[in-house]
């Protein structure tokens, strides 16, 4: 049970990120290879603040994801009006920036050390009453026009323009919500764990997430929620995959890139009307969900 | 600035462009990202670690065996990574997640031989440093600058005056096009990520002479992409041109500032880049097609 409580944690901090990830790859298709480094900068931002500072647990969330946001849109303003392959060239490198910067500030952030001795005050039932919020705040938007004008420039960005999108607005819009969830994420680890290590937030963390938002169908919330859950418990229930992780996830994606390319889910949403279709007689099914 | 700084940096840039140059090839020919291009040369090193050099052959093998593991690593990449997403006419975003799925295969493969630890190629030259007028320059930093410029120039020679080169040009420029006039646009592909990984592979083996061997050892391959946005995505001159400021620059603020602020310093640069002057240096900007 206990071992379960901490998967179940896990799997809501994930849940987090990975709603952030949906909202830049899923709905906007640009793809971060950073997002690791703004979890890290939520993570030790919050720490820091309430270590160093004294500062309220909820108000150093709020000025870390502020923070974080901020930071995003320095990164952000040069690259939102180029090419998307420009936002994950970048991002990967802020990245490599952000771990250097750790390891360089050590007076604050301990350096190789991590940071110790964070007060552990989050438990499960925050993090998962996080996870829904998150969660439903993410569906939202998906539905909302704000969701709408992202898929409109995901799909062509050119027509998108030319409908009246401002696109680089939406683009930056959609990369700063995904630092602040990362962020917020990031926030909860250091608060559940107590401990902040330089070295958890590498550019394989950022790729672990847009991989798991890929093998849930990266066209639907509901699969990215289920690639993010399944790809997190998997290997906490099997300790002898543990070893083997990051083959078994790649095998499985590239299994699931060559032959079926939209994911196990594809664009299929959990909603009450698309259930009602899935068990409704066959005469009434329709392909298009 | 000293001779000697200015010849280190020279010669960190060398390894950067032959990063930047395998990036930039795929790049130009499938117009997408390829993050796979790192745990590639990672792979490739460690395989010539444990072949050759472990062995205690010397340079040249190891060289050699890097380079053509990182082009068989190239091809199987390119047949299970992006072949059947070619042919389905799939997005370029597929291109995309593959290649960095591929990235954690070769890395997660390499970290399951060999842990977190640390491996450190023989030591392949009896005389460390030479002295080139007042400046002691390390060997090793001659022999990678002189080998990378020999493969920059056959790689020049290949594109620009032979035919298999003419037809990377033609395919690079409309695939579909290019298919229409018999070129056989699935083996030119082979080919590129063939070269590509070959490039990777030199790369490779002279990042683990020059540093260390590790696992991470791919994470390095952030400074070809940094050097390809400064020259230019997709120019692969362009790519060199980057890779030697971006190698004199890092030299210079690691004297100044130390290795830690080099890298941050590094990335600034590529920021102003894309506030200034975002189609590189080279100034081929690759549009979004309509």
């Amino acid at each position: 049970m206990k071992l379960f409580l901490y998967v179940l944690t896990q799997v809501c901090i994930t849940l987090v990120s990975v709603c952030g990830i949906y909202i830049l790859t899923g709905l906007t298709g640009m793809f971060s290879l950073g997002s690791a480094a703004f979890m890290a900068i939520g993570a030790y931002v919050s720490g820091l603040l309430v270590l160093k500072a004294g500062l309220n647990m909820y108000a150093a969330f709020a000025a870390a994801i502020i923070f974080s946001v901020g930071i995003g849109y320095v990164i952000g303003f040069p690259i939102v009006r180029l090419r998307r392959d420009y936002i994950s060239l970048v991002t990967l490198g802020f990245g490599e920036s952000i771990a250097q910067l750790i390891l360089l500030l050590s007076q604050f952030t301990g350096g190789a050390f991590g940071l110790i001795g964070v007060p552990r005050r989050v438990n499960v039932w925050f993090t998962l009453i996080s996870a829904v919020i998150v969660i439903a705040i993410t569906a939202f938007f998906k539905t909302s026009k704000f969701g709408r004008q992202c898929i409109a420039v995901k799909s062509d960005e050119l027509a998108a323009q030319a409908m009246g999108i401002n696109a680089s607005r939406v683009k930056m819009t959609a990369f700063l919500m995904s630092c602040a969830l990362t962020s917020f994420a990031g926030c909860l680890y250091a608060f559940y764990v107590g401990y902040v290590g330089p070295t958890d937030f590498g550019w394989k963390k950022s790729a672990d997430w847009v991989i798991m938002v890929f093998f849930g169908g990266v066209n639907s919330l509901t699969g990215s929620i289920f690639g993010g859950a399944f790809l997190t418990f998997l290997p906490q229930y099997m300790q002898a995959l543990n070893k083997y992780r990051y083959i078994v996830y790649a095998v499985l994606v590239l299994i699931i890139l060559n032959f079926k390319p939209n994911g196990v889910f594809g664009e299929w949403e959990l909603s009450p009307r698309n259930l009602k279709r899935l068990f409704s007689p066959k005469k009434n099914r329709r392909e298009d969900v | 600035m000293s001779l000697q700084i200015l010849l280190n940096g020279i010669s960190t840039g060398a390894v950067y462009s032959l990063i930047a140059i395998g990036f930039a090839l795929v790049f130009n020919i499938l117009k997408f990202s390829n993050f796979s291009h790192g745990a590639t040369m990672t792979a490739s090193a460690f395989i010539a670690y444990f072949l050759v050099a472990s062995k205690g052959w010397g340079l040249a093998p190891t060289l050699l065996c890097s380079a053509l593991s990182g082009a068989i690593i190239g091809l199987i990449g390119e047949f299970i990574g992006f072949r059947r997403i070619l042919l389905n006419h799939s997005a370029p975003t597929y291109f995309f997640v593959s290649s960095i799925t591929l990235g954690t295969l070769y890395e997660g493969l390499v970290t399951l031989k060999t842990g977190t630890n640390f491996y450190v190629y023989p030591n392949f030259f009896d005389v460390a440093t030479v002295k080139i007028f007042d400046a002691v320059v390390s060997k090793e930093n001659i022999i990678i600058l002189a080998i990378s410029a020999v493969a920059l120039i056959i790689l020049a020679f290949i594109i620009q005056k032979t035919s298999i080169g003419r037809q990377i040009r033609a395919v690079s420029f409309d695939r579909d096009t290019a298919k229409l006039m018999g070129i056989n646009s699935t083996l030119i592909i082979q080919v590129v990520f063939a070269i590509s990984g070959f490039f990777g592979g030199l790369a490779g083996c002279f990042l683990g002479i020059k540093f260390t061997l590790t696992s991470t050892l791919g994470s390095l391959v952030v400074k070809g992409f940094i050097a390809s946005v400064i020259g230019g995505l997709g120019s692969l001159t362009g790519a060199v041109i980057g890779a030697m400021l971006l190698g004199i620059m890092e030299a210079l603020f690691l004297s100044l500032w130390g290795s830690g602020w080099a890298t941050i310093a590094s990335f600034a640069l590529m920021l102003v880049f894309l506030l200034v002057r975002p189609q590189g240096i080279a100034g081929s900007n690759v549009q979004e097609k309509a």
